[in-house]
């Protein structure tokens, strides 16, 4: 029998409960998750690839990927780990701009990163206004800690997918298990039917 | 001799279990920190160094864990954890502003064998510790005033201000006694009339503090990761043997 | 800034979930640049799971996916496991 702390709360938010999937709790922090060290890349280097399953890979420098479209949208965020942001503003480029005129025949994409991190996803699932590559949150420059220059954002999904400090997409027949995905977590990932574990 | 210190480090304590921890006593040792005493039926006894998982649970099942440092010796009886309040923390809060006697809580331990020490290993010791850091280091050094042991042993502390040191009078009083040599560096805001170290840990000061590499000590360093990386770093490269440093590391802020 | 990461003696306690045997002090021999280091001086990553790196070159030692009823481990390198048997085990 788990003895329970009298008067311990945590440092959890009051909020609507249908706001939040099963099992989260709302934080008001913005935590600092990583896989390892924060990488920091120059803008002068850095490049965005498409490529794979594709008629033509494609490439952007940054100067290139900032002169396209963006969009400054409001989402909800949520971690496997239990935190949920609501209300989160960023910017960046929806992924339906970098696909446009792109041909493929395949179903999934992984994002590969800086620091080597994977991540992958149904092509699908990027596409039709549910996905971006974001280079700002909240009004500023995103912080390396937080993904910059540049993170995918796949908000529908748990936040492991949405991948920092993102590099490359590759378009991929086969679903392809990312880095958290060979180790137990959801192929999928789905925080509404709380996909956190493989067998979930 | 080493051979037989390495299987001590190396014996799990009993059962790595979570059992209920009761708080006995709590004592203020600074505005922002203070010292929980507990009762853990069935607790194995633990090494000076190691550290416990502490686990507080809500009335509507939220769970909360975190790391703490064990600062009693083993010879005290008790499992005691000093605390130090992290501003909106999740759970130090609690633990130094809400909790009292007779509050329950969960704790799993004694957890580690790298970053602990027995007279029985031998010294000289070179402790050096940011903030909080000092917990552990504090039950090596009760370890051996307990043991009455005259081992080599040097502590540099790095803290803030006077209102932030742990442990200040009772290192004050344990640091006349032979072998031990006490050194505090303020990093605010040292004491009216102070003519010690001030500012952040240097290469003089561990020069100062020693012993130097040529006596080989084991290094045992504590803090906030950036403090701790530092510290290795400087210590590497005044030539001590990377494989004496042990590190532990409290995250970015301390805990 | 230095990034957020603590070491393998945090962790310790949930790998001595899956080991019968204290974990900080277990030699490993990384597979990519071959130093020898105890887990407790490895570098801790608190990601969606945990990762620890090899405090040498950074790469990648161990993988743990924490999961309400399980854990996933995957191990890299070479471990050394040393585990202390109990008073009537069997002898060799």
């Amino acid at each position: 029998m788990t003895p329970i702390s009298r008067g311990f709360r945590g440092r959890r938010a009051d909020v609507d409960p249908g706001r939040l999937p099963p099992g989260q709790y709302l934080t008001p922090d913005f935590p600092v998750l990583s896989a390892g060290p924060t990488p920091r890349t120059d803008p002068a280097t850095w490049t965005l690839t498409i490529d794979g399953a594709v008629d033509e890979p494609r490439r952007w420098s940054w100067e290139e990927f900032l002169a396209l479209p963006s969009e400054t949208f409001t989402v909800d965020i949520h971690c496997v780990t239990k935190w949920s942001k609501l209300d989160t503003t960023w910017t960046g480029v929806s992924l339906d701009t970098l696909l446009e005129g792109v041909e493929t025949e395949a179903d999934y994409v992984v994002a590969w990163c800086d620091g080597d991190y994977t991540t992958n996803l149904p092509l699908e699932d990027i596409t039709g206004g549910r996905a971006w590559v974001a280079h700002t949150y909240d009004g500023e420059p995103l912080e390396a800690e937080h993904g910059g220059p540049a993170r995918l954002l796949v908000p529908h999904l748990y936040f492991w997918k949405s991948a920092k400090w993102v590099r490359r997409l590759t378009l991929t027949p086969d679903d392809e298990p990312g880095f958290w995905e060979s180790v137990g977590y959801h192929n999928y990932g789905d925080p509404w039917r709380e996909q956190r574990y493989w067998s979930d | 001799m080493a051979r037989a210190a390495v299987l001590e480090r190396l014996r799990p304590r009993g059962p790595l279990v979570w059992r209920t921890a009761t708080i006995a006593a709590v004592k203020e040792e600074t505005p922002r920190a203070r010292t929980l005493s507990l009762t853990v039926p069935g607790w194995p006894g633990h090494r000076a160094g190691q550290h416990v998982d502490l686990r507080l649970t809500a009335e509507d099942g939220y769970q909360a864990q975190r790391s703490y440092s064990i600062s009693s010796a083993p010879e005290a009886g008790s499992v005691d954890v000093t605390v130090e309040l992290v501003d909106d923390g999740e759970v130090s809060p609690y633990l130094v502003e809400e909790a009292h006697p007779g509050d329950e809580l969960e704790v799993r331990g004694p957890i580690g064998g790298h970053f602990s020490w027995s007279v029985d290993d031998g010294g000289p010791v070179l402790l050096v510790a940011g903030g909080s850091g000092l917990a552990p280091l504090m039950s090596m050094l009760r370890h051996r005033a307990a043991r009455a042991s005259r081992t080599d042993a040097r502590l540099l502390v790095s803290t803030r201000s006077p209102g932030d040191a742990l442990y200040r009078s009772e290192l004050e009083e344990l640091g006349p006694r032979p072998g031990l040599l006490v050194a505090w560096t303020f990093t605010r805001e040292p004491p009216p009339g102070w003519l010690g170290f001030a500012g952040r840990v240097d290469a003089e000061m561990l020069a100062a503090v020693g012993p130097g590499p040529e006596a080989a000590p084991r290094c045992f360093v504590c803090g906030p990761t950036p403090f701790v990386e530092h510290v290795a770093n400087l210590l590497v490269d005044a030539g001590h043997d990377p494989h004496l440093i042990h590190a532990e590391r409290f995250g970015p802020t301390g805990g | 800034m230095t990034d957020v990461h603590t070491d393998g003696n945090g962790v310790a306690g949930l790998l001595a979930e899956v080991l019968a045997t204290e974990p900080t002090v277990l030699r490993r021999t990384c597979q990519s640049c071959g130093d020898v280091q105890p887990l407790g001086a490895h570098r801790a990553y608190h990601g969606a799971g945990v990762v620890l790196r090899c405090p040498s070159c950074g790469d990648v030692a161990v993988r743990i996916g924490v999961h309400a009823h399980r854990l996933t481990v995957e191990w890299r390198g070479t471990l050394l496991l040393e585990v202390e048997r109990a008073e009537d085990a069997t002898g060799a």
